[in-house]
């Protein structure tokens, strides 16, 4: 950080550089992480719907992140698991079963237990397609369904 | 901004003053920003019949109906048409969770949808429920007819 600092021999104290250089990047510092840590990963197909009284992610949990795109041409749904893409929910069953079971073998001590599936949906997808992919979740053994949003437009 | 002087001798040195607007405008960038970040947050519901219950006697049970043209039903009045922030559901709701409290009962919300209502209503219902405090939450799909 910067050193030094104003003379007041003069009586007159000077106006100090050094310190307000060293505040100002203390704040820059803050910005940047506030800024960068709150970022989206988020699939940008996805539009997520707008909940702004949604609770905050719980992050100390196992989780399964199943995406859900809906194709308004086509009147189709697309899903992703852990970045692989399924054009049915039949392979995506076996898929969630597997990242279910990965996911109870990595929950450390002090986690909350059970398994949580996260669906994150696009805004426009009928709601049968939530239900099959809930339907899913059921199968693997997950009672626990969280659906994300976005806490504004 | 600050009035730079440049020595005569050729070695302009480390100029403080350049830096310090760099700094600011960086600074503002970053704050702007941080206002405008959409944060992903979670609305939690549990799969139809695995609720749970202390009390099995006494459970408060409320169906809330999603039609496809986005109407929104609880026990089967209507409430608030197209309107996104569906305020008297939310007051509704505010007053059966008080009720259910007050009585020590657990309040349990069903949230039945037609097949093709959109997901953005289930949400904007689930919202509702977020606002109400009502944790006991399922959501279901009703049968194509």
């Amino acid at each position: 950080m910067a050193g030094g600092g104003g003379s007041i021999e003069g009586g007159e104290p000077e106006f100090q550089v050094a310190p307000m250089i060293d505040v100002l990047l203390v704040l820059l510092v803050f910005f940047m992480t506030i800024t960068s840590m709150e970022v989206l990963k988020v699939d940008q197909d996805i539009v997520l719907p707008v909940a702004p009284d949604a609770e905050k992610r719980e992050k100390e949990r196992g989780e399964v992140i199943v995406n859900v795109r809906w194709n308004a041409e086509t009147k189709k749904a697309r899903y992703s698991l852990d970045q692989i893409e399924f054009d049915k929910i039949d392979p995506l069953k076996e898929a969630v079963a597997r990242a279910s079971n990965a996911a109870k073998a990595g929950i450390k001590a002090g986690w909350n237990p059970a398994v949580r599936m996260v669906i994150r949906g696009d805004a426009s997808l009928p709601a049968m397609e939530i239900q099959k992919v809930m339907g899913i979740g059921a199968e693997a053994g997950i009672a626990d369904i969280a659906f994300s949003a976005a806490s504004k437009e | 901004m600050k009035k730079v002087h440049i020595q005569m001798d050729g070695d302009t040195g480390f100029q403080i003053a350049p830096m310090i607007d760099v700094v600011f405008v960086i600074m503002l960038f970053f704050m702007v920003m941080a206002g405008a970040v959409k944060v992903e947050n979670h609305l939690v519901t549990n799969l139809p019949g695995t609720s749970e219950s202390d009390s099995a006697d006494f459970v408060d049970e409320q169906i809330i109906g999603v039609s496809e043209t986005g109407e929104v039903t609880l026990n089967d009045d209507a409430y608030d048409g197209q309107s996104k922030e569906l305020p008297t559901l939310k007051a509704a709701l505010s007053r059966l969770k008080q009720s259910s409290d007050a009585s020590k009962n657990q309040c349990v919300v069903t949230i039945v949808s037609e097949p093709f209502a959109k997901y953005s209503r289930v949400i904007d219902v689930l919202d509702a429920l977020a606002v109400a405090k009502i944790s006991s939450v399922t959501f279901t799909v009703g049968e194509e007819e």
